[in-house]
């Protein structure tokens, strides 16, 4: 992953500090980096070390204090759904539609058309191999599925970059790990850039072809970890000594940093 | 609902009427005081011909769709923004909760020292009953829209309206519905009531001149007219909120 792609995320000295007043709180602090294009990064580092608020910054959701985003090298100040897709930990589906509306619900907002919406909702449906659940509603499915279909919906409107927060955080362990490769598989297939939070170190390694690893107290990056862990991937990886050697790494990285939080800052192995 | 309780429910409701029946029939009971049924239901064939009875129902109806008109749609919106604007809410439900704890009759009173005997005091009476929950509600409805499917539609791109039509309103909708219903049977209560108290016209005065006067046979036709009518709009409403409600009773149990 070291050859030349062009950038499609650049992140510029973002800084956020909630409460401007007399007790503000630096939430992040200095944090740049780039994405290239087509390439797995995910953002690894214990709970409430901001992980989720740059999210919501670089989705344009929350502005930053400081800094700037540049998408495909221009400035962004609000959502730019033409060009990024979010997912959430919550598969927030909406109840009251069924599935295959669920999916259509973003090129609804932009106004396709019926036929077009649901031609590419049904093709996104099959390509997360749930083509005969259109029909169903949300909440008749389990949690593994229903986060398929996030995906799918975060698909349809065509992104270039797929912002995912702990997409996969409530589940559990088995559906976690198949959900994982599926998403590899749908990685591979449609190319998209996948920027991936998550306090798993063995999901973020598994899953990436770089890993930034980012600290609390104010929530920064301290390291860049290139992995570069042969593809496609395996579950077998996992017991490797490259990828107990790059584990180490980032756990050191996170440990060494603030001795005393290390601990409390529940950072999964 | 299964048939078979259908079925049981339907004989248990007729079992009482031709007890009743049989009572007077035998001269159980004082006919004076509880004419039979079929008595009854030639009250109501009557009523149903008068000119004089129609006009005071419709006055009725008119006082308590009025009240619902003006008071409903008012509710929604203060309860919309007090459900979105936190400091609103919480300076206002306090007040609301702790009205909606009174009741409302004690205040009738007041209300006709204020207001007279007219036409505007009942009105205004109605209002009161079909305010306090149907904005309650509104408030319930607009706080309980999930957030996160507030920055689902943002990260999208979808604008304020679309939010607001695409999130908020099915997501408030089973609640507002509930809300209503509640307001109109509140509402026919306070009508009926401010008609009892003191009127010149409406059903309610009708019912307390009936009693009065021994007019049993016309006081229990109107009074089965009323129950039934209030039944029906409780039932239709009730329908419209499963409807609106579907996804979520599903959803719910989960």
């Amino acid at each position: 992953m070291t050859s030349a792609r062009p950038l499609v995320i650049e992140a510029r000295r973002l800084e956020k500090v909630y409460g401007v007043g007399r007790a503000p709180i630096v939430a992040l602090q200095d944090i740049s980096f780039v994405v290239q294009e087509g390439s797995f990064v995910c953002l690894v580092g214990p709970s409430g070390c901001g992980k989720s608020t740059l999210l919501q910054i670089l989705a344009g959701l929350v502005p930053s204090t400081s800094g700037e985003i540049l998408i495909e090298g221009a400035v962004m100040r609000k959502p730019a759904p033409d060009k990024i897709s979010v997912m959430f930990q919550d598969a927030t589906l909406l109840p009251w539609k069924r599935v295959i509306e669920n999916i259509e619900f973003p090129l609804e907002i932009r106004g396709r058309k019926a036929a077009e919406r649901r031609e590419r909702a049904a093709a996104m449906l099959s390509l997360v191999g749930l083509a005969e659940f259109g029909e169903r509603y949300p909440h008749e499915l389990s949690g593994g599925m229903r986060q398929r279909v996030s995906i799918a919906r975060a698909l349809a409107p065509d992104p270039r970059i797929l912002l995912m927060d702990e997409p996969f955080g409530a589940l559990d362990e088995q559906t976690r790990i198949k959900m994982g490769h599926e998403l590899l598989r749908i990685w591979s297939q449609t190319g998209k850039t996948i920027f991936f939070i998550t306090h798993s170190l063995t999901e973020a390694l598994f899953l990436s072809d770089v890993v930034l690893v980012m600290s609390h107290r104010p929530g920064r990056i301290v390291g860049v970890i290139d992995s570069g862990l042969p593809r496609p991937r395996t579950y077998d990886i996992i017991g490797s000594a490259e990828f107990g050697a790059a584990r180490n790494r980032i756990w050191q990285l996170i440990s060494l940093d603030d001795d005393e939080v290390a601990g409390e800052g529940m950072v999964s192995l | 609902m299964k048939p078979r309780v259908l079925v049981a429910q339907m004989s248990f409701v007729l079992l009482l009427i031709g007890a009743w029946e049989f009572g007077d029939r035998v001269g159980a009971f004082d006919r004076t005081m509880l004419p039979p049924p079929s008595e009854v239901a030639g009250a109501l064939r009557t009523l149903l011909q008068s000119s004089e009875f129609l006009a005071d129902a419709s006055n009725t109806i008119v006082r308590v769709m009025a009240a619902f008109a003006i008071g409903a749609p008012i509710a929604l919106a203060i309860g919309f923004m007090m459900g979105e604007n936190i400091d609103l809410g919480r300076s206002l439900s306090p007040v609301f909760n702790l009205v909606l704890s009174v009741p409302q009759s004690i205040f009738l009173p007041i209300f006709v020292l204020l207001f007279g005997l007219g036409f505007t005091e009942k009105l205004i009476f109605g209002i009161t009953h079909v305010f306090f929950v149907v904005a309650v509600n509104a408030m319930a409805a607009a706080r309980g829209v999930p957030h996160g499917q507030i920055e689902l539609a943002r990260s999208f791109g979808a604008n304020k309206l679309r939010i607001y039509r695409s999130i908020y309103l099915p997501a408030m909708a089973p609640q507002i519905v509930t809300g209503l219903r509640l307001g109109l049977i509140f509402d026919i209560i306070g009508i009926l009531l401010a008609e009892m108290y003191a009127s010149r016209d409406g059903l309610g005065v009708l019912l307390l001149r009936w009693g009065e006067s021994y007019d049993v046979d016309k006081l229990m036709a109107a009074t089965v007219l009323i129950s039934l009518a209030t039944i029906l709009i409780n039932e239709i409403m009730r329908i419209l909120e499963s409807r609106v409600g579907r996804w979520q009773q599903a959803a719910e149990p989960r």
